[in-house]
């Protein structure tokens, strides 16, 4: 067969070298050599085939998912801006315009891509040229973009639990030692029986979105008799207005590797991946930092936390796929296959990484486990509001005086959130209504911005709590525009595999654009909306198209006024229809 | 009381399954209709068209049958009004990918998966038009036509390719709807590792893979005429569909229950197939005389033969002689030379064409 001609490219071979014998190398093994040639070459591709025994085609089929691949050699970068929820509510083809021509003191050519959320909402609107992020970009004062730190979390003056601690330099291993922190490792060790009881009275959820009780989690990796096991962290923060993580892996990561040691040492499992999404560069570099300082420390190793036992976490960077958050995507991700979802059952816990027992947790979850072994599940249980279990990180962004992340108990009303803590609507606007979740919750109206912020609660309206996102449109806003510009997200992440999702997002984001135009509508279109919903909610391969009807479905029960607005006025073909 | 073990509940009738069956395997058995589009028996479950989903007894949502494992005491309902009116929209949306045009599959060859759907749900490509999937690619193959303005991205190609025929050619690119089918760096089928072998053409459930030499022959007056026959190529002995209009053959397509073949075929069984049309094609035993090939009885032309062969072996010897079987020769036909060869000849000199 042609593809079995035996390839030269010496580079190649020495980064194969270099990593193949590491956990899960492939990801690292493409990045590795795209940082060399600032591309993927074909011979290189060909000669990780051979090695690594995948398929050329299958390969270059992989490499096409990514956003973030290159086949083709760039001689300067591009400039990507983000175009989702939070930086659109900007004016982005004035942006972009203003952009392509600017000197942002980083070689550029001029020409722009669009690309998803980067989940640096808070300080909209990021350029990304090459690995360098600009921040603040505003229409009209393009100069304002900077190269910056990312802010930490604004002070709410309520007790907090993961942000305790966060602005006190923890990032630093000799202040979070201080602070009290790889202490709980000793007790994973020692008595991980008690360690799992106090995760379960905790009752901390899985922080990503799904909920799952990260206590019976570990319990059924722990009880699982196969091996190796796998601990990893979803750090593919990719949910449009999530940028919780972040904050987190910037300002606490030792919290976050002592919670990974601790699922390490509980269940028997020696290495932890934190699969990082690619728009992080700067952690990247930050919490390998931590990573390497944690080991020289003996935290992590071969004898990690003087428990006797191994554990030692490696990073493996993503390349742009908001599927590969999805955890079974992530796992073929890592595994190099094509990062479609796997159906459930069966679940990672018993096949997840390589068909091992494997935890996939979020960053969140992870770190909330140091403070639950020092204080006590309880103690954590007891931030919740009523019935509510401890507390949670919503990033807020979008028309809102104080965007940021913000730790509060569960079960605190949306409306304390916004207002008391964010600073509210800015001057002379009102909140007309916020996306959830991210954006695949859903929307929840002005009228319900009493909600509480719970699983339970956002169901009840018909919406989803999820990761926690939270973008804000005032009064100023389109809804239907809004409800768009979170189905187009949908489309451009949906993998493609499953027929509801990848034609369902499609056409509802066909025709959210054509309610939006002001021109004519066809007839039957809120019965082609209807029909989308139950397919896409009813029979979708994963959650990203199981939840795309949130969003019309919340439009339809808030906004009806506006929609019958563009229906009244396709009808009578007004003129001056506007799309405001 | 009878076990409940390997017995579930399939729209109110108890049935048995064996361990490792799925649910929509169980349920087709049962005669239920369950209608698929990414589903090929050879292939492993995929589950991408959701169209096979199912209610189960106790879950919240619908479950696509040819991805879950029957279990006892499982309750499964087929065909409800809920699902049928999912399936039919799932139909629609399908349709809705496509151009609306003549399917040249359903031309050519009389029927198509997709269509022939689409006609059992009734359901038509009348809503939720918006863009088409795809493009086509121009490939200079000699066999196979890529119109994937006519995909579905069941990706049915790609796992035979890889997981039947394991030459591993094509790839699903590209992600959501801006997905593709190509091969390594997208280049032309002849400079990839594709055997030509055509399994992806009868695996493809639309119009997107076709025979370039069928495609067109439509044009030919008359209903298409399939007659069941054995691959002549090789001794193997593939099982065929000859494809015919007005007499004239028209193309191959494998046979699914062949029991040799299992639907597959070789790029010559598949393709190879312009001889049985050809002018040239020798329809009579020929002698050169006065230096013309002249038409003789097949009696005249064994006498002939053996005379000749007799006379070589007088002549110049046993050794002056040496068999090649054709590799198009079953077993029983190659046997039958070597012992002419040794018996009759005496010459231990024969070999095979596929002794390559």
């Amino acid at each position: 067969m042609k593809s079995q001609v035996e390839v030269q490219d010496p580079i190649t071979d020495r980064i194969l070298d270099e990593w193949l014998d590491e956990p899960a190398p492939f990801l690292s093994i493409l990045h590795t050599i795209q940082d060399h040639y600032g591309y993927l070459p074909e011979p290189a591709l060909r000669r990780v085939s051979q090695r690594m025994d995948i398929p050329i085609s299958d390969l270059y089929g992989t490499v096409t998912f990514y956003h973030f691949f290159q086949l083709e050699p760039k001689a300067t970068p591009d400039i990507r801006v983000c175009e989702n929820s939070a930086c659109c509510l900007h004016d982005l083809d004035q942006l972009c315009e203003e952009v392509a021509g600017a000197d942002l003191g980083i070689e550029h050519s001029g020409k722009i891509e669009k690309i998803s959320c980067p989940g640096r909402c808070d300080v909209p609107v990021p350029l990304l040229i090459g690995e360098k992020f600009l921040h603040g970009a505003k229409p009209g004062a393009i100069g304002e973009a900077v190269e910056a730190t990312m802010p930490l979390p604004p002070e709410t003056g309520q007790q907090e639990c993961l942000f305790q601690h966060i602005r006190d330099g923890v990032s630093d291993l000799t202040v979070a030692l201080e602070k009290g922190a790889w202490k709980s490792p000793l007790l994973a060790a020692s008595d991980p029986e008690k360690l799992i009881s106090e995760l379960k009275t905790s009752g901390l959820t899985g922080r990503g979105g799904a909920g799952f009780p990260t206590g019976v989690k570990w319990e059924v990796v722990r009880n699982e008799n196969r091996g190796p096991k796998w601990i990893i962290c979803n750090a593919d923060e990719s949910e449009v207005g999530c940028f919780k993580d972040r904050v987190l892996m910037a300002h606490t990561p030792h919290a976050l590797l002592e919670g990974m040691t601790c699922a390490g040492l509980v269940t028997g499992a020696e290495v932890g991946i934190i699969y990082l999404r690619w728009e992080y560069p700067e952690i990247l570099e930050s919490l390998q930092a931590a990573i390497d300082e944690a080991t020289a420390a003996g935290y992590l190793g071969e004898d990690a936390c003087g428990s006797g036992r191994p554990f030692r976490i490696v990073i493996r960077r993503g390349a742009g796929a908001y599927i590969c958050g999805e955890e079974t995507s992530l796992l073929n991700s890592l595994e190099g296959k094509h990062p479609f979802p796997r159906e459930k059952p069966p679940f990672p816990t018993t096949h997840g990484l390589f068909q091992q027992p494997t935890i996939v947790n979020n960053v969140e979850t992870f770190c909330a486990v140091p403070p639950i072994v020092e204080h006590g599940g309880q103690w954590f249980s007891d931030l919740g509001l009523g019935e509510q279990n401890g507390m949670r990180i919503f990033s807020v962004s979008g028309d809102i005086q104080r965007p940021g992340n913000y730790e509060v108990p569960v079960g605190t009303p949306l409306r304390q959130l916004l207002v008391e803590f964010a600073g509210g609507p800015l001057p002379g606007r009102e909140i007309q209504g916020v996306t959830m979740a991210g954006v695949s919750g859903g929307l929840v109206g002005a009228e319900d911005l009493d909600v509480r912020l719970d699983p339970a609660s956002l169901d009840g309206l018909g919406a989803m709590l999820g990761a926690g996102g939270i973008v804000v449109h005032d009064d100023t806003r389109c809804m239907i525009k809004a409800a768009r510009e979170s189905m187009h997200f949908l489309k451009e992440e949906s993998c493609g595999k499953c027929f509801p999702c990848r034609i369902g997002t499609t056409r509802m984001t066909e025709i959210l654009d054509e309610l939006g135009s002001g021109q004519p509508v066809r007839e039957g279109i809120m019965e082609e909306i209807e029909d989308l919903e139950e397919v896409l909610g009813e029979t979708s391969a994963c959650g990203l198209g199981l939840a795309a009807p949130y969003i019309t479905r919340m439009l339809k029960k808030y906004w009806p006024d506006q929609i019958q607005q563009k229906l009244n006025g396709s009808t009578q073909a007004s003129e001056g229809a506007d799309d405001e | 009381m009878m076990s409940n073990e390997n017995r579930m509940t399939i729209d109110g009738a108890e049935v048995t399954f064996q361990p490792g069956e799925t649910v929509l395997e169980v349920a087709r058995r049962q005669g239920a209709f369950v209608p698929t589009l990414c589903y090929d028996e050879r292939l492993d479950p995929y589950g991408s068209c959701r169209l096979c989903v199912v209610e189960v007894e106790g879950r919240r949502l619908p479950a696509s049958s040819c991805t879950l494992k029957a279990e006892s005491g499982m309750e499964i309902r087929t065909g409800s009004d809920p699902i049928r009116k999912m399936q039919s929209t799932l139909m629609e949306m399908v349709l809705s990918e496509n151009p609306d045009d003549e399917c040249p599959r359903c031309r050519d060859i009389g029927t198509c998966e997709v269509h022939d759907l689409a006609e059992k749900l009734d359901v038509g490509r009348e809503r939720f038009l918006g863009a088409i999937s795809n493009a086509s690619k121009d490939d200079s193959n000699p066999f196979l036509l890529r119109d994937y303005d006519r995909c579905i991205s069941c990706y049915r190609c790609v796992r035979i390719c890889d997981e039947v025929e394991a030459d591993h050619a094509i790839t699903m690119t590209g992600r959501g709807w801006n997905k593709g089918i190509a091969t390594a760096f997208d280049g032309g089928l002849m400079d990839s590792d594709c055997t030509l072998c055509g399994q992806c053409i009868y695996t493809c459930p639309t119009g997107a893979l076709a025979d370039k030499k069928m495609v067109g022959q439509g044009e030919i007056p008359g209903e298409v005429e399939v007659t069941r026959s054995v691959c002549p190529y090789c001794g193997t002995g593939c099982s065929i569909n000859l494809h015919s209009r007005d007499g004239k053959m028209i193309g191959v397509t494998p046979v699914l229950d062949g029991p040799v073949n299992e639907g597959a075929l070789c790029v010559k069984g598949q393709f190879g197939f312009d001889f049985v049309n050809s002018g040239d094609r020798l329809t009579r035993p020929l002698i050169r005389k006065n230096g013309e090939l002249t038409p003789v009885s097949w009696d005249e032309a064994f006498d002939y033969t053996a005379q000749k062969l007799m006379s070589v072996r007088a002549d110049h010897g046993p050794k002056a002689f040496y068999a090649i079987a054709s590799g198009r020769a079953p077993g029983e036909g190659s046997y039958m030379l070597q012992k002419f060869t040794r018996a009759v000849m005496n010459s231990n000199q024969v070999d095979n064409c596929s002794r390559g």
